[in-house]
Parts: C-alpha cells; structure tokens; sequence
C-alpha cells in the first residue's frame, strides 16, 4: 500500500517533466526558435509576457512574436524576476559583476541610481532618435540620463499616487490636509474607517506619505546627494507632514490600522468591502477598481489629485520600470533597446499604464478616458525618489519613524533624530 | 473494569485537548483553501464568504495548466530527494562514528557541525555566491543539490547519531566475533536496525529542501531550473488584477506532494517501530 | 519499583568509549568535513575577513578597515533589535516545545489505545511545516487583519468581543510573530519528541502501572527523565533556526509597526539588502553566531546529565 502510493507519486512528478518539450514560439523561459544562433538573455517581472492573467499575457507573446519575426536569428531567453525588489536587485548587482547578468533587464526606477553607480549598464542613445529621447517627461529623461549625456536606460512606464473617493460618501474632492482630515472624520461618523494609506513597513509607506513633505518644498538630498532632510529648514517641514499623518489617526481620521497596511491590495480589499470611503492609491488601480467591484459600485470611485498643506502645494511620488542593459556587445544593446520599445507604446496602451512620452498619450485610444486627465494634471507636480544609493535606508528609516509616531512608540522629533543618526552612519559607510 | 473506565475518561480527555490544538492548525489551512476556491470578487470579502458563494475550481485550474508549474514541481522533487539522499549518505558514517568511537576531539566537533548551523545563511550567501562562481558550479541543479546537502548535514549529523544511541551495541559485537569488519557491521547490522530513524531523517531533509527558498533563488536564474518554492512567487501580485486566489491554489499544489509522501512513509516508520527491532 | 526500573536500564546500555576495534574515525567523517569546509567553513572565513573590511555589494574592492565593526555594535538601534530577538526566541522555542510535547503525547496515548484521527493530528501539524515561510506570513497576515472583515477580528465581532489590534499595536504585533512561527514550526518538535517517545521501554510503564502510578508520576518520572536528551538536542536545534528566521516576520510585519518586530537576522538583513553593506552585514551575522554559540553552549551544558542514563 504505502510503496504503491509513492511510487504512484514520482511516477506522478516524473510524468511532468517531459511536457514542455513541444517546440513552441514563446516558453516559459524562451520567445523563438531554441536554435537561433544568437540569443538574447532578458530578465522580466512576472506582470506581462508570464502573466497569470491569460489576456495579458496573450497580448505580450503576440507582441514578442512579432519582434522576433522582425529580427531574425535571434532568440530571447527570459528569466522572470521574484516581487522581492530589494533581494532582485542585490542578486542582479552580484550577478552583473561576476560577470553572469542578464543582457537586458527591467530595473525599478527607484532602484536604477544604484545600478549606474555600480557601473554596469550601457548606453542606448544611438537606438533612439533625438525628437524620441526630447520625448520623455523631463523627470523621467534626468533618471535616465547620466552626466555626460548617456541615457543608460528606458523608463517606460510611470505611476503616482492619487486620492481615490466613493463620491457617495465624499462628493468633493479634498483639496488640502485639513479638508481630507474632516472629510475622513465625517466618514468615519457614517461608521467608515476613514482614510487608508500605506503605514507599514514597506516602500509603498515611505512613497505614499513623501508626496505631502515634497508638497511643502523639503527636499531628502542635497545637490551632491547627501541626506539633508533633518537640518535646517527641512527638518521643520519634515517634522509638520509627520505630525500630518500623526494627526490622522489621533484624531481617528484614519484607523490604527494603518501601520499594519503594506500593500495596497489592502486598499482594495477595503473598498471592495465598503467599508472604507478614501485611500491613497497608485493609479494602476483604478483599472483594478473596476475589475474587482461590480459595476455600480466601481462607477461611485473617483480619483483626485492628493491634498497638499493648501490648495496650491501639491505633489505626487511617481515611480514606475525601466528596461536597461547590462551587455557590452552593440548588437545585443540594439535588441534591448527594441524589446523597450514594444514595451514603450503598445505593451503600455494594452495594460492602460501610463507611458514616459507627451506623444503617446495622443497616439492610443487606451488613454482617452476621463481618469487620465485626472493622472496627467496630477503628474504636473510629479516627483521622483531621488536617484542616490542612500535612498533605499532613508527610505527605510522613515517606514520606521512613521511606525513609531503613528503607533505612539515614539515623538516626532525623537524619532527624527534616531532616523538621522542612523541615515548619517549608513552614509558614512557608503 | 476499572481500567476501562479509567482509559475511556483518558480517552476523552486526549480528544478534549486534541481538538483545539487541531483547531488551531486547521483553520489557517482551511483559510488556504477557502482563498482558492474563491473568484477574484470575493476574495475581499474576508471571513463572511468562509464557504465561498461562488467557489470555483479555476484558480487550480489556472495553476495545473501553467506548462511551467510541472517543471517546477519536478525541480523541487529532483532537489529536495538528491540532496535529502546525499546529506543521509554523508552524515551516516559521520554519525556512526560519533556514536560508537572515542576519539580526541569529540565533543568539540560535535559542536562544532552544529556551529555551523549557526551561520546566517544570509551573509554567507555572497562569500558562498562568488565561491560557487569560481567552482563553475552556478546556475546548475548540480550545485544547487551540492548546497542542499550541506545545508542538511548538520542536523542529519546530530540526529542520526541519536538514532544510533538507540541501536544496542550487542548485536554488532556478536557480528564483529563472526568476523565482520566494523564498515560492514555497520551497513549490514547497524543501518538496518536504525532503518526508521534513517528514514525519519531522510524525510526530514526532503521537507526542509522542499522550502528552500535562498539557495535555489540565488543560484539559479534561469526560470526553467526553479524549485516551486522560488515559482510560487510568481503568482503573488500583478499590476492589473488580483492574485490572491492563485497564490493561494499555488501554495496548496505545492505543499500536497509533499504531505503525500509523507503520509506514505509515515506509516513505514511507524510500522517499523512498532515492529520491536529498535527496543532496548 | 520506578526507580529499579530505571535503575535496570543504566545498568545494561553502551560503556561510555569505543567498541573492541580502535577506532579510526577519520574515514568515517571525512564526507561530512568536506562538506562543511567546502560550503560553511570557507564562506565563514570569506565573512570573517569581510567583516574587518568596507565591502560594500555594489563595488568589488574591498579595503581593511575596522570600521564596520564599530558602527554596527554602536549602533543605537541594536539594543532594541537584540531585546526583540530575545523577546522572539524565547517566546517561540518555548511555544514549540510545549505544543510539540503536547500534540506528540496526544498523538502516541492516542495511538497506544487505538484512537481514531491521530495521522490525521499529524498531518496537520506537518502541513503547517511544509507551507513556504513567506506564504505563511501571507496567510496570517489575512488571519491578523485588522480591517473590519479580517478573519479573526470579525469572527470576534460575531461573537460579541471587542477587535484586536493584532498587527498594529507593538506589543500583540511580537505576539502574533510568535504565533505565526509556532504555528509553523511546532512540527519539528513534535516529530522529534513523538520518534523519541516511541523508543521509551515500554517494560517501563510496565512496571509503573503495577505500582499503580498516577499518569502524573509516570509523566515525571518515566517520560521526562528518558525524554531529557530529545528535548535538550530539539532545544538547541529550534534555538538556532528561530534566531536565524525572519521570513515569516518579513511578510507578517516587515519588521514593524517602526521597530517593535525587528529581529537580528532582519535587521542583518536590512543591512545588506538596503544598505549594500556587505562589511556591516558581515558583523551582524557573526553577532547572531556568536550569540547561537553561547545559547547552544547553555543548553549542552545540560547534556552530560542526561547522557549520564
């Protein structure tokens, strides 16, 4: 009895194996012919080509399909990349200088500062033309450039944060922190939770709540890159979008909660339920709004620009991917610089995210509806994370400032002082 | 008669704290499975769609059909079972040797294995990443499995050699006047006898392989040589739609070969026990 | 009549050296040396002399400098990261073993008196064990959830009882760490201490019930004393991978709210994975070896009283 259940197991498992032998254009670690005498190795994440989503993914293989039709003798081997960022990003940096990297890569473009302070990505200029690079938002052609003009990657999507609302329960849009405050109060009467935000730890915490410190002018780096957000007249600024937040869930505008809120998927959940009025999302999920909740209710969502300290201080962390390569050989650069593009336009319009150029928006049907006039007005005040290799610990001890002020482990200014003194000593170390 | 009485009231008592304790390792389980069988609507709907109004098979579906997923369950067989197999086979002797030998250096060595047990895998990982480099051995199944095994040996080490205590010395000396040599005592008589704790070490390996996440995932890039335990986390999160149900069906699928096995064996081992070789 | 009983037993077992041929152990350990000197020794050493330098990830070249040793046992967060490591290893190797006992006595008086559901019992604990640690934190994070619909908090709704604040409050946040990694880990004590309690003479309950002991004195003065070497080996075992864990912790809490969850292996973690800091991490790491040592060292020097039977 108990040989013939093992042994029906492994014969189980071993009759796996053999199946992907079919000689397919697109598998699960190749897009064209396994014989090609040149190949191209691409590390992707697991969002488009591999989708779970089986519409998405049918899209992208027909995209890839087409691209290598149109270069032939050429065969693209992928390796997808786990959610875990800062674990990719380490690996991909050893791998690099072992010389084992992938030829061409999608870098967050949060992370993308410390891939060229690395040194290992290569130029892509001459595949692009001058009008096409003039392009590109200017925050997004800055990241991608470095000082002497080598523009070391593509970033080929953007994404920022916004103020979704059930207009329903929030007919106006809040303009300023106090309107938001009052507004989340008069929900939560209405037995809502509130106002949800990121408050964990996590990237998405520090992203979300920089939005209102970049709204009053402070800034985390200096010109040369070293952190300055805790002198002068930042620390100031710094301290009053804390006590902003710290303010939102003494009063109860926003629940406890929220320091246990990493992902927005919580977000999601939380509207899907009702049992939430307002969250601070990406704006990636106004799509997921409307997959996820019936019609009717996803109809009463909208989305505003985030409230700043006044009506006109207003500001958004943008973020986004890249696609850069880390190969040397031109002929390998050229392909790299061809997989960006597809992602660039038609992979952007597919998936409604948000491209890097004026010019697309006007040139696919994908971006006509009203929300991205909302996105487009909003991006006018987008910022970006500082390109600098001592962001991911600035980014890090703000999750755990913010921790500590909202959960009353901590005062503002003792937590900022700790945050300081920690950043300050990462940075001696770099 | 009273006997009875007493065992029955025993009897009752065991389920009365059986129940709660399986309670609580059921009910995340449960939760597991209530999450796959949901549509990407009701995921959100938390604790009141327990039992799903809508459940659908789709998620596991969507999962089994993935050409890939096979792939990735057949590396994770392939790894957890070589490098289950090749830690019981190092550390054996190893083990028997420290059960059965006097020698200098002993208990320092002793303490010594499991010392290195002690590493952080975290940190050694980047010194072992570039070792593994210059060996040519990254990026293979071969270094990988290599890596498993050293990652076994410890604690096989330490509990074989408890397995070993346990296997009365008479009978290898009654073997050693027949004119045995003290190798094949041990593989004719000693290994034999120790058969169930053998076993339980060998599974013990291929669960904890089965779980690797750091070794294969720093060693292994190409998405076709990943165990499950590195592709699983393909189905968690996406840019345009939910995964929490996939996830959810994928941790199922993954953990299943795994409690089949050990179910299987279980029973070997308890059977051996029970069959008196081991008393002492 | 206990007592003789256990007396029987010392008297027959194993002198404490070697059999009648000398021993020559070295070809008998030299798989398990190469191994280790191969796979942990070498890269010890790597980390060893990486700590005395200002490695970083992102540049190869590494001067000497001792730098890296000062800032890391300088640093004013580490007296809160090692008191949460205490706090997280006691509370997490003490859970496993108490429930790893608990279900492994159920499991085998169940079995004794034939007991319907104990592989059932089993198999549960194992399925628990067998779940990826990430999943696992994803999994309790939805049964922790604070939001009006989180399984447990609204189950306590239904029955009437307040919501707890399970993540976001720091002191329940270390609790509901620990229960997530008991959870998880129970199966490895239970499976230690069942092998172990099925290889108990049973001549030696025998003989406790012909003195009509209660099942109290057969528990202490049968199944403790001949269960003192698994429990001490299981021990050191769950010690050492309890303090060398943070997967759960990464996807439960991430280390939060602020510090309250952060232990060494995360915050050694961090170190290398947001900072780059290979030299820093370095120190860390051997910070939490050192640390193990002395734990498992503790712990042993229990053991020579229990290889006394």
């Amino acid at each position: 009895m108990t040989r013939r259940l093992t042994a029906s197991t492994l014969a189980l498992a071993l009759a796996g194996a053999p199946l992907l032998a079919q000689e397919d254009m697109v598998t699960r670690d190749r897009v064209g012919p396994a014989d090609a005498e040149n190949a191209l190795t691409f590390r992707l994440t697991a969002y488009d080509l591999y989708s779970s989503d089986p519409a998405t993914s049918a899209a992208f293989e027909e995209l890839f399909v087409d691209f290598i039709e149109d270069n032939p003798g050429w065969r693209i081997d992928t390796q997808l990349q786990t959610g875990n960022l800062s674990q990719e990003q380490a690996r991909m940096i050893e791998q690099a200088q072992a010389g084992r990297g992938p030829d061409c890569a999608m870098v967050d473009s949060a992370q993308l500062a410390t891939y060229k302070a690395a040194g290992i990505l290569s130029p892509m200029n001459e595949y692009f033309t001058e009008e096409e690079i003039a392009d590109f938002f200017p925050y997004v052609r800055d990241g991608i450039t470095d000082e002497d003009g080598n523009m070391l990657a593509v970033w080929w999507f953007t994404d920022l944060r916004v103020l979704y609302r059930n207009t329903e329960v929030v007919p106006e849009a809040p303009q300023t922190w106090d309107d938001l405050q009052a507004a989340a109060l008069a929900t939560v009467e209405q037995g809502y939770e509130g106002i949800l935000f990121n408050g964990a730890r996590g990237e998405g915490t520090t992203f979300d709540w920089l939005a209102n410190y970049w709204a009053l002018g402070g800034e985390l780096v200096d010109e040369a890159g070293e952190p300055v957000f805790y002198e002068g007249e930042n620390r100031e600024l710094f301290l009053q979008a804390v006590r902003y937040y710290e303010s939102l869930v003494d009063s109860g505008a926003a629940p406890a909660r929220v320091t246990s809120i990493a992902t927005y998927d919580d977000m999601l959940a939380a509207a899907a339920a009702s049992t939430t009025a307002m969250f601070v999302g990406g704006n990636w999920m106004y799509a997921q709004l409307q997959t996820t909740l019936p019609e009717e209710e996803a109809a009463k969502w909208e989305a505003s620009e985030l409230p700043g300290p006044t009506a006109e201080q207003r500001a958004t962390g943008t973020g986004g991917w890249t696609i850069a390569a880390l190969t040397d050989d031109p002929e390998k650069v050229r392909m790299c610089a061809g997989i960006a593009k597809l992602y660039l336009g038609p992979g952007n319009a597919f998936q409604g995210l948000l491209p890097t150029q004026a010019s697309l928006y006007d040139e696919y049907d994908t971006y006509a509806g009203p929300e991205f006039e909302v996105f487009s007005a909003a991006l006018e005040n987008g910022r970006a994370r500082p390109g600098v290799a001592i962001y991911p610990e600035i980014s890090n001890q703000i999750q755990i400032l913010l921790g500590e002020v909202m959960s009353g482990a901590a005062e503002p200014e003792a937590a900022l002082d700790a945050a300081a003194e920690a950043v300050e000593a990462a940075y001696a170390r770099q | 008669m009273i006997q009875s009485r007493r065992s029955r009231w025993g009897n009752a008592l065991t389920y009365a704290a059986a129940i709660p304790l399986a309670a609580f390792f059921l009910i995340p389980v449960i939760w597991l499975l209530s999450l796959a069988l949901r549509t990407p609507a009701e995921v959100f709907l938390g604790a009141a769609r327990l039992v799903p109004e809508e459940p659908t098979l789709a998620n596991f579906r969507q999962v089994l059909t993935d050409g890939g997923f096979r792939l990735y369950l057949w590396n994770s067989v392939k790894l957890a079972f070589l490098g289950a197999a090749g830690a019981v086979a190092c550390a054996a002797p190893a083990s028997y040797a420290f059960s059965r030998m006097s020698f200098r250096g002993k208990p320092a060595l002793m303490m010594g294995i499991l010392a290195v047990q002690m590493v952080s895998g975290l940190v050694i990982l980047i010194p072992l990443y570039r070792w593994m480099d210059r060996l040519g051995l990254l990026e293979t199944h071969a270094g990988t499995t290599l890596l498993y095994v050293s990652a076994g040996i410890p604690v096989t080490v330490w509990l074989l050699k408890t397995t070993f205590d346990g296997v009365p010395r008479e009978l290898e000396e009654a073997a050693a006047i027949d004119g045995l040599g003290r190798f094949e005592t041990f593989l004719r008589i000693t290994l034999p006898l120790a058969a169930p704790g053998v076993a339980s070490a060998l599974i013990l390996n291929v669960i904890l392989n089965w779980s690797q996440f750091l070794i294969p995932f720093v060693m292994l890039s190409e998405t076709a040589k990943w165990p499950i335990s590195v592709a699983i986390f393909n189905y968690a999160g996406a840019t345009n739609a939910t995964t929490t149900q996939l996830l959810a069906a994928a941790c199922l699928v993954a953990v299943v070969p795994t409690l089949i096995i050990f179910v299987a064996l279980q029973r070997l081992i308890v059977g051996a026990l029970t069959a008196g070789a081991v008393k002492g | 009549m206990i007592a003789r009983a256990a007396r029987r037993r010392t008297a027959t077992p194993p002198p404490a050296g070697g059999g009648p041929v000398p021993a020559r152990p070295l070809p008998w350990l030299l798989p398990v040396l190469l191994f280790v000197g191969l796979f942990y020794l070498w890269p010890i050493v790597d980390a060893l002399r990486l700590a005395f330098t200002d490695a970083s990830l992102l540049d190869r070249d590494a001067a000497f400098s001792t730098e890296a040793i000062g800032a890391m046992l300088g640093s004013p967060a580490l007296g809160t990261v090692l008191r949460n490591t205490a706090i997280f290893t006691l509370g997490s190797v003490v859970g496993q073993i108490l429930l790893g006992l608990a279900i492994a006595l159920l499991v085998v008086r169940g079995e004794r008196n034939g007991l319907r559901g104990m592989l059932v019992m089993r198999t549960l604990v194992l399925a628990a064990w067998v779940i990826p640690g990430i999943a696992n934190g994803i999994i309790w994070q939805m049964l922790f959830s604070e939001a009006p619909f989180g399984a447990i908090n609204s189950a306590l709704r239904l029955a009437g009882l307040p919501p707890v604040a399970w993540l976001s409050d720091p002191g329940n946040a270390m609790m509901s760490a620990i229960i997530a990694t008991v959870w998880q880990g129970t199966a490895y004590s239970m499976i230690l201490l069942y092998a172990a309690l099925r290889s108990i003479d049973d001549t030696l309950y025998e003989a406790a019930a012909v003195d009509a002991a209660t099942p109290w004195e057969r528990f202490r003065f049968i199944t403790l004393p001949e269960l003192r070497g698994a429990l001490l080996v299981n021990a050191i075992l769950i010690v050492i991978m309890t303090l060398n864990t943070f997967d759960v912790i990464i996807s439960l809490t991430g280390g939060g709210p602020g510090r309250a969850t952060e232990v060494l292996a995360l915050f050694t973690y961090n170190t290398v994975f947001y900072n780059f800091d290979l030299a820093g991490g370095s120190v860390l790491s051997i910070l939490l070896m050192a640390i193990s040592l002395a734990l498992a060292a503790l712990v042993a020097a229990f053991l020579p009283r229990a290889g006394r039977r």
